[in-house]
C-alpha cells in the first residue's frame, strides 16, 4: 500500500457538477482529490481488507440475535423499550438490509483493526461506486495509471444484484433531508441503481412524509409499502412520527435491526464475545467515574462522521471534534492511530453488500479523526 | 486463456443522473387498462378463479376498508353520499373485518367516524390472467356504492370501476388505494433541524 502523485483529469470538476456530483469540493477546500491515489497489491485487498470484513460482518451479524432477547444488551445500547418489539420482529422476520460500511486502519501490513461499523445511513456511496470507477477508466484510458490495474470496487454491480432481488416493496421512495446536497446526492444515486435493477423508485423529502391512520404516506396520501431513509434511527425514534414506526406497514431500508449494529455499543459487545480477535480493538462501556487514561478513544454511542470524538494520544495530548452528538452514553476503544501517507491521516471505509465484501473507499484528514470534510482518494490494484 | 476476474464493477452507468435521462424517461406510453373483478362474496368470485384467492382478495379489502373509506364526522353527512343505513363506524368495520362475508346492514353507533358500509371488493391482479407481470399492480380492496346509484361498484376514492358484479376493466393508477382521513406531515426531521449548526449530512 503506498500513495502515488497523479494529474488531475482537465475538466473533472465540470464533468463531476454534470453527473450531479456538486459536493465534489466543500467550503472551498476540496472533498474528491484526485492529486493521488493509494496502491494496493491483491493479496493486500484479499486477505488484509475483503476477507476480513466478511468475517468482522458476520461477527456483527452474530450479535443482533444476542442483543435482541436480553433487554441488558438492550438498554446498554440505549434503545428505547418501546422499540424492543420492532427491532427483534425487524430480524426475526429476516427484513432485508442493503449495505453497510466498515470503517478500517490498516497501512499494508498486519491485520486491519475495526473503527465502527456504518450500518444505518453510510456515505460516500456515489464517491466509491462510481466517480473512482470512471476515474479509474478514464486514467487507464490516457495512460495515467499503469495498464492493467484494477480497483476493489463491484459496489454499483452488487447493488444493482441486490435491488434486483431483495423482496423490496415496488414502488420504493428514497428520503433525505431537505438541505443536505450530500445526503440527497447519496440517495440520488441509489435512486439510479435501483431505476435500473427495475424498481420504481421515487424520492420524497424527509420532512414531506406524512401519516394518515397511522400508515406512512407520501406527498399525494398514498401509503408508503417502502422506504429508504437516509436519515439516522436514533433520531426518527425520537421524533413526533415515532409512533408511526410501530403502526405502520412500511418496509424500512435499512431495517430496524440495523440500529443496533450502527450503535458504538457494538464495539464493545464485540470486545465481549470476540476477545482478542487480530481485527477488534480493545473496547468498554464508560462507567462513571472510570479513568481510562492515555492511548484511548472516547466515541458517542450515537454519532456520525466523527463528531464527538475525543482521542488521548500516549503522551496525554488529546485531540477532539465537537458536534451534536454529545447527549448519549460513550464508549471507550484502544487508540489505534491512522497511518499517515505524506502529511494526511488515512482511513479506508470497507462496503458490504448483502454479506459480500464490495469494496473501499479511502479518506484522508490532516488530523487523526476523519470526518465529514475528509478528503476522498481513489485506488488502484497492482500486481 | 484464462480471463482475469477483476475486483471492480463490470460498469458504473447512470440513468437518472445525467442530463439526457430526462428525455429518455418522458416517453412513457399511454397506461393501459387491465382486467380485474368486483364481486360481493367469494362464492360468486370463485366462479370465475381460485377459491383461496378470492378468500385472500376480501380478507386484504376489509382490512383496508377502515383505512381507506371516506370518513365523515357526522351520520346524516354520510347516509346524504352513501344512502340511508349504509353507514357504520370505525369500530363496528373493524369488528366486520374478521368475517369472510361483506357486512350486510348493521346499525351505525355513536363514537368515532362515519364510514360508509363496503359493499364489494375489487379483484387484485394475482386475478389478472394476461399472465405477464404488471408493472403497477391492482390491489385487492374495498368496493363502495353511491346513494344516487345503486348498481355501479366504486373505489373508495370515487373512482367507478364497475357496473355490477363480474369482469371489468381499470387503469391500475386510478385505482391505488389511499390512505383516508387527515394527513400529518412534518413528523420526522426535527433532529436534523436541531443539529444543523454543525452537520451538513446526516449520513456518514
Amino acid at each position: 500500500m503506498k500513495k502515488v502523485a497523479c494529474d488531475e483529469r482537465p475538466g473533472w470538476r465540470s464533468y463531476a457538477e454534470s453527473v450531479g456530483f456538486e459536493f465534489h469540493t466543500f467550503d472551498g477546500e476540496p472533498y474528491w482529490d484526485e492529486t493521488g491515489y493509494y496502491q494496493f497489491n491483491l493479496r493486500q485487498i484479499e486477505q488484509d481488507l475483503e476477507e476480513p470484513t466478511e468475517e468482522l460482518h458476520q461477527m456483527a451479524l452474530s450479535l443482533v440475535e444476542d442483543v435482541v432477547r436480553d433487554e441488558e444488551k438492550l438498554q446498554q445500547l440505549a434503545i428505547p423499550e418501546k422499540f424492543w418489539d420492532f427491532v427483534a420482529d425487524s430480524w426475526r422476520t429476516k427484513a432485508p438490509s442493503l449495505y453497510g460500511r466498515l470503517d478500517l486502519v490498516y497501512d499494508g501490513s498486519g491485520p486491519a483493526k475495526l473503527l465502527e461499523l456504518n450500518y444505518d445511513t453510510p456515505t460516500s456511496l456515489f464517491e466509491t461506486g462510481f466517480f473512482q470507477w470512471v476515474w479509474l477508466e478514464d486514467q487507464l484510458m490516457r495512460g495515467k495509471v499503469p495498464q492493467g490495474a484494477d480497483q476493489f470496487n463491484s459496489l454499483q454491480d452488487q447493488l444493482e444484484a441486490a435491488f434486483a432481488n431483495l423482496p423490496l416493496a415496488n414502488p420504493l421512495y428514497f428520503a433525505s433531508v431537505a438541505n443536505s446536497i450530500e445526503d440527497k446526492g447519496t440517495v440520488m444515486y441509489l435512486m439510479d441503481i435501483a431505476r435500473q435493477a427495475g424498481v420504481d423508485s421515487r424520492f420524497i423529502e424527509l420532512e414531506q412524509l406524512g401519516e394518515a391512520s397511522g400508515q406512512l404516506v407520501d406527498l399525494e396520501g398514498y401509503a408508503i409499502g417502502g422506504l429508504f431513509k437516509l436519515y439516522p434511527w436514533e433520531f426518527m425514534l425520537q421524533e413526533d412520527f415515532a409512533s408511526v414506526i410501530l403502526s405502520s406497514q412500511t418496509q424500512w431500508l435499512e431495517p430496524g435491526w440495523k440500529m443496533l449494529l450502527s450503535n458504538k455499543g457494538i464495539l464493545p459487545l464485540l470486545w465481549q464475545k470476540y476477545r482478542g480477535h487480530p481485527n477488534l480493538l480493545e473496547s468498554h462501556f464508560e462507567q462513571p467515574g472510570q479513568s481510562f487514561g492515555a492511548g484511548w478513544v472516547r466515541k458517542p454511542l450515537f454519532s456520525r462522521e466523527g463528531a464527538n470524538v475525543e482521542l488521548i494520544l500516549p503522551n496525554g495530548e488529546k485531540v477532539t471534534e465537537p458536534g451534536p452528538y454529545a447527549d448519549s452514553p460513550f464508549i471507550r476503544q484502544k487508540l489505534q492511530p491512522l497511518p499517515k501517507f505524506g502529511d494526511s491521516y488515512t482511513m479506508i471505509g470497507s462496503w458490504v453488500v448483502g454479506n459480500s465484501a464490495a469494496g473501499i473507499g479511502i479518506r484522508e484528514d490532516n488530523s487523526l479523526i476523519t470526518k465529514d470534510s475528509s478528503r476522498f482518494l481513489p485506488h488502484i490494484i497492482l500486481d | 486463456m484464462k480471463q482475469k476476474v477483476l475486483k471492480r464493477s463490470k460498469k458504473a452507468a447512470l440513468v437518472l443522473m445525467v442530463p439526457t435521462a430526462t428525455f429518455l424517461m418522458a416517453g412513457c406510453g399511454q397506461e393501459e387498462a387491465v382486467q380485474t373483478a368486483a364481486f360481493e362474496t367469494v362464492d360468486q368470485c370463485a366462479a370465475y378463479y381460485n377459491p383461496e384467492q378470492c378468500k385472500a382478495d376480501l380478507g386484504q379489502a376489509l382490512a383496508m376498508h377502515a383505512q381507506v373509506a371516506p370518513k365523515y364526522t357526522d351520520k346524516a353527512a354520510c347516509e346524504t353520499d352513501f344512502g340511508v343505513g349504509q353507514c357504520e363506524t370505525q369500530a363496528q368495520a373493524a369488528a366486520a373485518a374478521g368475517t369472510e362475508q361483506v357486512p350486510q346492514q348493521a346499525q351505525a353507533s355513536s363514537g368515532g367516524f362515519f364510514m360508509p358500509m363496503m359493499m364489494g371488493f375489487l379483484a387484485g391482479q394475482m386475478l389478472n390472467r394476461s399472465g405477464s407481470q404488471l408493472k403497477q399492480p391492482v390491489q385487492a380492496q374495498p368496493l363502495y356504492k353511491s346513494r344516487d346509484d345503486r348498481s355501479t361498484f366504486r373505489t373508495a376514492t370515487n373512482t367507478p370501476v364497475a357496473k355490477g358484479v363480474g369482469t371489468a376493466y381499470v387503469k391500475p393508477s386510478s385505482v391505488q388505494p389511499k390512505p383516508a382521513g387527515v394527513v400529518n406531515r412534518g413528523g420526522f426531521g426535527a433532529q436534523a433541524q436541531k443539529r444543523s449548526s454543525s452537520a451538513s449530512s446526516f449520513g456518514g
